[in-house]
């Protein structure tokens, strides 16, 4: 119990800080890679909560697919370090302490709506192989979605090629 | 990692020695390597520093510490320096889940006035129970990282280029290995590493039309079921690990080394280190699915090698079954890292725009295919007609 | 939790490692002069003719994006590889192999349609 605390914990305060140097770099590759980790930690969050396969996913997804492209592109674009990671300005400032504002209510909202959520409770009736009942249920009672996706997938690799192909572009089809 | 200090030390110094049996496999198999090479290619290998030239490998890593350190003054020195360490670790993770030998079990006993409980220590570095090869997949797909920050790191134009010619090629290979994967998954039906290798662990046996049908001699390898799924695991892990005949980021003519141009001594090592990590998780990976992991089922399974400990009886029979155990599969093992380096030596490279449409049009639609047939033939041979 | 405590330790023992030999190669060095020579990028010895602005590949973005669009949907048939023993074994084997056609029905089309526009041509 005590171990699983500390566990969550740990790992909580490794993604926050993550996440909050992703937003506070000013190089922009550095940006990418502390994403990066901050990904890892989020397949370690869903690990502890017992969704072992979306944490597996996660990582492949990603941590191994999703920002290596970021990082690729960040690293054929040569771009400058920004001189300040923060705009400066009324709107800008105002709109900083909007969304502070917004985040401390959520966090509140949170924190007030777990109490007691660390305490003993009664052991959850787990199956013996969460894997499987989720693959189950993904094939039958959210197949719908299921297929969706991959048509979804479809249009993005089309539009994803089509975008590419842009009249004006370096890869413009005459 | 385990609910006393015994047990916990002895999870510890195993995954230690488990990683260090890794990065000590590697003047080995270079050793390996350079003599192979020499004699399919009818010359001699190193053959003067010690006996068969067993310590120039040896010599080699005292040379590559005394190397000068130095950075490129443009680059990004914590990049620069960090990528070779983060090269070690997705090998050692994925090596770290793939069952080496049965687990021990050890007896109560008494020590230092404590009664320490009966253990199982399983001979992994980690069990990651129902999730054994997605995780390997997960760790398998941040190799890309350790090119992308080499490649950064070192303020080159042509290293950054080779590194992500480099992790194109990688990720582009990554598809292939996920998916020759799933035909063998469909037979086994299970994504834990013990119980593929416990399901292999018996006669060959398969559903035929409804009915079971078993044949007494010959184990019950994935190799007979997927022979095509094997052939392009083997390949895909070719290219994930930059071993000829994929090895253009390293190629000499084409970008100088690619993305470790800018990298000297021991730097450079670790990613050799890395290099035959990969090698070594793609040989288990295949031992694991393909070859019956560390059981050989009419000859040496865990049972037949228990009975001939049976008198011993206890914590040392299991210890001794586990060794006998371990011995079968790095025996499988070497076959292929040899394997590896035969192909090294005896392929040319392949073109840049070759290699990805090989990745691409031929491997993809392949694997695929490989896919729909296993799953067709697996529905018409077991409903029951 | 209990399984991905040695995976933590065991990354933090090989970062460890690494920073160990950096180190103990940044010791044991044998420092050479310092020269602008050295210190300067390689590329076979000519000197570095860094212009501005180089035209960059689109290929990399497009390989990129279109492994993510593959990668998860390979990612997708590995619960249905899990589970094709038990929806056999329980009369819905057609079920589940129609609704996993039509998807691979789909994902070909894409490759298909992806290879014959020519959007990864490599030279």
């Amino acid at each position: 119990m005590l171990m699983e605390a500390i566990g969550f914990y740990a790992m909580a305060m490794f993604l926050v800080f993550f996440a909050f140097k992703t937003i506070s770099d000013p190089n922009p590759i550095h940006c990418a890679l502390y994403l990066s980790l901050t990904m890892i930690g989020l397949a370690g969050v869903f690990y502890q909560l017992d969704a072992q396969f979306i944490a597996g996913v996660q990582m492949i997804v990603y941590a191994g697919a999703v920002m290596v492209l970021f990082v690729m592109v960040l690293m054929l674009f040569d771009l400058k370090t920004e001189l300040r990671a923060f705009s400066r300005g009324l709107l800008s400032g105002f709109l900083k302490i909007f969304s502070a504002a917004i985040l401390a209510g959520f966090a509140l909202g949170a924190a007030t709506n777990s109490i007691g959520i660390v305490d003993e409770q009664p052991p959850k009736v787990m199956s013996a192989n969460i894997t499987r009942d989720l693959s189950i249920l993904l094939y039958t009672k959210y197949l719908y979605a299921f297929e969706a996706l991959g048509i979804l997938l479809l249009v993005v690799a089309v539009g994803a090629v089509a975008v590419s192909r842009i009249k004006g572009g370096s890869h413009a089809r005459d | 990692m385990g609910s006393d200090v015994f047990e916990i030390t002895v999870n510890f110094v195993k995954m230690v020695a488990i990683f260090l049996m890794m990065v000590q496999l590697v003047p080995l198999l270079v050793w390996v390597e350079r003599r192979g090479s020499a004699y399919i290619q009818n010359r001699f290998g190193p053959n003067r520093v010690g006996p068969l030239g067993l310590t120039q490998l040896l010599a080699d890593a005292v040379k590559f510490i005394t190397k000068e350190e130095f950075s490129p003054a443009a680059g990004h020195w914590f990049l620069f320096y960090a990528a070779p360490v983060i090269a070690l670790i997705p090998a050692t993770l994925a090596f770290g889940a793939i069952p080496l030998s049965a687990p021990i079990n050890v007896g109560s006993f008494e020590m230092l006035g404590h009664t320490w409980g009966p253990y199982i220590f399983k001979f992994q570095s980690f069990d990651m129970g129902s999730i054994g090869i997605v995780f390997v997949l997960a760790v398998s797909s941040l190799a890309a990282y350790s090119l992308l920050l080499a490649g950064y790191g070192s303020a080159n134009k042509y290293a950054l280029y080779g590194a992500l010619r480099a992790s194109a090629q990688t990720i582009s290979y990554e598809l292939a290995m996920g998916l020759s994967l799933v035909g063998i998954l469909l037979l086994f039906n299970t994504f834990s590493f013990s119980e593929i290798v416990a399901v292999q662990n018996g006669p060959l046996s398969f559903y035929f039309f409804g009915q079971v049908v078993t044949f007494s001699g010959i184990p019950n390898w994935g190799i007979f079921y997927q022979p095509l799924g094997a052939l392009i695991l083997m390949a895909a892990m070719f290219a994930e690990t930059n071993r000829l005949p994929f090895d253009l980021p390293e190629a000499e003519g084409e970008l100088v080394a690619g993305y470790h141009t800018e990298y000297g001594g021991i730097k450079m090592n670790m990613f050799y280190i890395g290099e035959y990590g990969h090698m070594l998780v793609a040989s288990g990976l295949m031992v694991t699915f393909f070859f019956g992991g560390y059981t050989l089922y009419p000859l040496l399974t865990p049972d037949t090698v228990a009975a001939w400990f049976a008198k011993l009886g206890g914590t040392e029979a299991s210890i001794l079954t586990a060794l006998v155990l371990h011995v079968v599969f790095l025996a499988k093992v070497l076959f292929f890292l040899w394997l590896f380096i035969w192909v090294r030596w005896t392929l040319p490279r392949f073109r840049y725009d070759q290699l990805m449409d090989l990745g691409w049009k031929t491997m993809l639609p392949w694997a695929l295919g490989n896919t729909i047939i296993t799953a067709l033939v697996i529905f018409v041979m077991r409903t029951k007609w | 939790m209990s399984q991905l405590v040695p995976v933590i330790v065991l990354s933090i023992f090989v970062v460890i490692f690494g920073i160990i030999i950096e180190l103990v190669a940044l010791l044991c060095s044998t420092a050479g002069k310092k020269s602008a020579t050295k210190l300067e990028s390689y590329e076979c010895g000519l000197p570095s003719d860094t212009s501005g602005t180089t035209r960059i590949p689109i290929k990399f973005y497009l390989t990129a994006i279109l492994f993510i669009l593959f990668d998860i949907e390979i990612i997708f048939m590995y619960p249905w590889a899990l589970t094709y023993g038990d929806f056999i074994s329980s009369g819905l084997g057609l079920y589940i192999l129609g609704s996993m056609g039509f998807f691979l029905l789909v994902f070909i089309f894409g490759l298909f349609w992806e290879v014959k526009s020519k959007a990864l041509e490599w030279e």
